[in-house]
């Protein structure tokens, strides 16, 4: 689900202690750093050396099999994460615990696929949709943009076309695709190019051979001059009526 | 004392500054007696959000040698308009443009919470960036294919009018018209033959420059894809490129059994300087070298193609058996200085299994401000999420790296200025600066009783907008002899063991090892002995105050440091190692240093633990960082209980939530830390877990071949051993009155 699409784990076959991967969002909704693990402990003063603390776990194993952890007490709440406890991480003494709260994975920014309404029962993009989008923003484009370019792009639409009929494209693309045409559509360019920005990243294997016709189509139709761009747009609505009569 | 915390933490959040001492000294004797020099970090390019830039040129003092900035320092006569420069005393009239300033009414600039303030310079055409790609051919297919694909997502990246270009290598070195239309062409060149800049413009069909010798005057950018088919704006060429970037094969010389690719970076490099010397002086630039091994051929090779003759090793090179090691270093030290006088800066992107060479090219970046990433191969999310955060952005939406820094520093009295140039530069980028008390002994405390120091750097922001960031600190002055204790309690610990372990890092490149331990044994002691409370001969009576108490601690752990113990890593993880501790802020230093651990257990929050092998108990999981790695080690119970499956029952949920704990607090650092460190996940008993006991225990294997601490005359601390036998030693050290 979204999750897969935020947070790949690391992988032993990759490289040696490969670090986890992050998506292009995961990355950007980083905020103020907050700096948790930050203190140190501070040093032995006496001459001995440190002891061993005495484990006082009453749940010692003993000595022909494993005890089990710990367990759940009904609504008693573990706070483990240093997130929750945090205060001042400039304090050098031993920080009695915060508010108790359940670890949660870390709230995921709303994401471009969560925008289009959130629902787990999303129908599966349309391809024909999408493309006829991106089509006529092109048709619109070949009236002032130069031929070559225009060309460039459309190979590279049908490149998409093509792939995308032939299932080489994994959901999260189709979605992502499904959203940066609607993107396009209403005119918001900085967001259809967050999200082409988002997909060069997550999955560049997929998207790199056609990506960069979709990038340049954006680019092409937001400096269209007014009037062309209003035509472009005025289709657009008119389609959108047509699709809703069709159910 | 809190108030000298509060005041060091306030200093460095507003002004990006942390002294060692935040009292000064005020004679050239009294300094040296601190054993400490007064020293600061500073991070010129500091984040501040809450800092909106002004949209003036900042006022200048007029006296031709001085030019200082005027700052909350000066003394304003608000009637007469007149400023008296707090540097050089001189009395100068405010510009027209501050006709209606008053006591009430005053600019940014006077305010004491703007002693650091930015300048936006209204003058001169804004300067495109341009991103130069050189790319190493002779790579597996897979890393291949991996690295291509980094590339044309970067492109995604670039600001639009960004000017990029392209040259690969191998055995030979391409270099890539980029054009709109039809057939690509190339421009090659032997790989073999160094050319001069000369030649190489000549041989690419150059013409002059539209602004060439002019001081600091960029193309706009109309003019530079008119002369220039090898650097043209993303906008432009980026589909021709992409397509380019994916039909990019392997270098097409058959590598023999037994030998390694003939690969050309030196002359690569040589083609790459010498293109944007000759194009785009003095403008925000970026090489963007990427190799998958060492150069094997032509100027600047650092290895044969001999499979069978290993690269350089840290024993080769003490018993002088490195044959290209002087010679290499030579000629990448003088393309980098090439570079940098442009104000260009070169990144090298290096992943390999094997070293690449970045012993001999380090220069390359570290003079000019770019920056070092290592791997194991293109195709790890290590590298590819480094190289992501190369083209990170900030909370405006700008590109979080700055081009062709000069960094002024001016200082009272006789020093007057000094300038340095640093090419490239991002929010972390921390500069050491070390000062020299000049004051005669028992000459008078100057006027005003306060010293003043103002970095004024000048640069470009990556919206290509020049900029001016002033910061004008004052410390007051104290005199030694009566005063030693208030000196004493104005000590930055943390700041203080950064400034000198950089300071021995500096000296390890040129001295040998156990000197430069030597050395920093003996500053040590000798702090020790100044600053330590105790009874002579009597080391149980050893005390220091609380600003000092985690000096010794310090210095501890860098001894043992990959900085300064080389010998467990290869000359090429050194040169890595220390490229980065050179350059970051105080946090990430300290934590290299002496990495931080945190236990997580069922009896209370997760809390800091010694870097002691006590620390490792069965049923807690630790977390250590070293910057370089993130280390997630569970004790042996945990082990077995995860191996026995409890996180999966719904009872033993809260044991499911232990486990991820590390794991979510990890990851604010894997998601932001540049370059991204390796991530360990091992526990009791595994390969891995060496990562975390060799950074607490004492180093068994350490058995080097110089014998040092056998000297007689020097007091040396003993090597290897723990912390507790290493603060018994220091105590007895400096208690003794032998010493």
């Amino acid at each position: 689900g979204q999750e897969k699409d935020k947070y790949i784990a690391p992988s032993a076959e990759r490289g040696w202690n490969d670090p986890p991967q992050f998506s292009y969002n995961l990355q950007n909704a980083r905020g103020q750093q907050k700096g948790h693990l930050t203190r140190r402990a501070a040093p032995p003063t006496s001459s001995a050396p440190p002891t061993i603390p005495l484990s006082s776990n009453p749940l010692a194993p003993p000595p022909c099999s494993l005890a089990p952890p710990p367990r759940l007490q009904g609504k008693k709440q573990n706070c483990f994460m240093m997130k929750c406890c945090h205060g001042n991480n400039r304090s050098d003494g031993f920080l009695t615990a915060g508010p108790p709260t359940t670890t949660t994975p870390p709230v995921q920014p709303g994401s471009q696929e969560e925008e289009g309404g959130g629902d787990q029962t999303q129908c599966e993009p349309d391809v024909e949709v999408v493309l006829s989008s991106l089509n006529r923003a092109l048709a619109t484009c070949r009236q002032s943009v130069k031929d070559q370019v225009c060309n460039d792009v459309e190979k590279r639409l049908l490149l998409l076309d093509d792939s995308w009929r032939a299932g080489k494209l994994s959901l999260p693309v189709r979605r992502r695709m499904e959203a940066l045409s609607l993107e396009l559509r209403a005119g918001h360019w900085d967001s259809a190019n967050e999200i082409h920005r988002s997909l060069m990243v997550d999955h560049v294997t997929e998207v790199s051979q056609w990506m960069v016709g979709v990038k340049r189509l954006i680019a092409e139709t937001r400096n269209l001059n007014p009037e062309l761009l209003e035509q472009l747009q005025d289709t657009s609505v008119t389609d959108q009526d047509s699709d809703l009569l069709q159910g | 004392m809190s108030t000298y915390q509060e005041f060091i933490q306030q200093n460095e959040d507003r002004d990006g500054v942390r002294f060692s001492w935040n009292l000064w000294p005020s004679s050239r004797l009294e300094a040296t007696r601190l054993v400490v020099p007064v020293s600061c970090l500073f991070t010129p390019l500091k984040e501040r959000p809450d800092l909106p830039p002004v949209q003036y040129e900042p006022v200048l003092c007029s006296r031709a040698n001085c030019k200082a900035v005027l700052n909350p320092l000066c003394q304003v006569d608000f009637r007469a308009k007149i400023w008296a420069c707090n540097f050089c005393f001189q009395r100068n009239p405010f510009p027209p443009s501050y006709a209606g300033i008053s006591e009430a009414n005053q600019p940014a600039e006077l305010m004491p919470q703007f002693s650091t303030i930015e300048y936006i310079v209204q003058r001169g055409t804004p300067a495109p960036l341009i991103f130069l790609y050189v790319v190493d051919t002779c790579l597996e297919e897979e890393d291949l294919q991996a690295l291509k694909e980094s590339l044309q997502m970067s492109l995604s990246l670039l600001p639009p009018n960004a000017l990029v270009g392209l040259i690969t290598f191998g055995r030979m070195v391409q270099v890539h018209e980029l054009s709109c239309e039809g057939i690509a062409k190339s421009y090659v060149f032997r790989g073999t033959k160094d050319l001069s800049a000369k030649q190489i413009q000549e041989m690419l069909g150059l013409s002059k420059p539209m602004a060439s010798g002019q001081q600091g005057r960029p193309v706009a950018p109309q003019d530079a894809s008119a002369f220039c088919r090898f650097l043209q704006p993303v906008h432009r060429v980026d589909m021709n490129l992409t397509d380019l970037l994916g039909e990019l094969q392997r270098d097409p010389w058959p590598v023999p059994q037994g030998k390694r690719p003939l690969r050309s970076t030196g002359v690569a490099l040589s083609v790459a300087v010498g293109l944007l010397e000759g194009t785009f002086p003095n403008t925000g630039a970026r090489v963007m070298l990427f190799i998958g091994g060492p150069p094997t051929q032509g100027p600047g090779m650092v290895v044969g193609d001999e499979l069978k003759t290993p690269i350089r090793s840290w024993h080769d090179i003490q018993k002088d058996n490195a044959r290209h090691l002087k010679k290499a270093t030579k000629y990448y030290e003088a393309l980098a200085n090439r570079s940098a006088v442009n104000g260009h800066s070169i990144d090298i992107y290096a992943c390999a299994l094997d070293q690449t060479g970045l012993l001999e090219m380090k220069c390359l970046s570290n003079l000019t401000g770019g920056h070092i990433v290592m791997g194991d191969s293109f195709n790890t999310s290590l590298f590819k999420q480094t190289f992501q955060r190369v083209f990170s952005k900030d909370y405006n939406g700008d590109f979080r790296m700055a081009f062709g820094g000069v960094l002024e520093v001016k200082e009272m009295g006789v020093g007057g200025t000094s300038q340095w140039k640093v090419c490239s530069l991002n929010p972390s980028t921390t500069l050491g600066l070390y000062f020299e008390v000049v004051n005669q002994h028992n000459a008078p405390v100057p006027q005003g009783g306060r010293g003043a120091v103002q970095f004024v750097t000048q640069y470009q922001h990556s919206n290509t907008q020049r900029r001016i960031r002033v910061t004008t600190i004052a410390r007051n002055w104290a005199d030694a002899q009566s005063q030693i204790q208030h000196i004493e309690s104005s000590f930055d610990q943390e700041a203080a063991a950064v400034l000198m372990a950089r300071l021995g890092v500096f000296r390890a490149e040129s001295e040998e090892g156990p000197d430069v331990l030597r050395w920093l044994d003996r500053q040590l002691i000798r702090l020790c002995q100044k600053f330590g409370q105790f009874n002579k001969d009597d080391p149980t009576s050893f005390k220091l105050s609380e600003s000092l108490s985690l000096y010794p601690q310090f210095m501890f752990h860098m001894r043992r440091s990959p900085f300064l113990q080389v010998f467990n890593n290869s000359p090429d993880e050194s040169s890595y190692y220390r490229h980065h501790f050179v350059r970051q802020d105080l946090t990430q230093s300290l934590i290299m240093i002496q990495p931080i651990l945190y236990s997580y257990s069922f009896y209370g929050p997760p809390e800091p633990v010694l870097l002691d092998s006590s620390s490792i108990l069965p049923d807690r999981i630790l977390l250590m960082d070293t910057f370089f790695q993130l280390v997630i080690f569970h004790g042996e119970t945990i082990a077995q209980w995860r191996k026995a499956g409890y996180q999966e029952m719904a009872e033993y949920e809260n044991f499911k939530q232990l486990l991820q704990a590390p794991l979510d607090d990890a990851q604010e650092i894997l998601q932001t830390r540049f370059p991204m460190p390796r991530y360990v996940d091992t526990e009791h008993g595994g390969s891995q877990a060496r990562f975390l006991l060799s950074k607490v225990n004492p180093s068994q294997t350490h058995n080097n071949l110089y014998a040092w601490g056998q000297e007689t005359g020097a007091p040396i601390l003993t090597d290897d051993v723990s912390l507790q036998v290493f603060m018994d030693h220091l105590k007895k050290l400096a208690v003794s009155s032998s010493a």
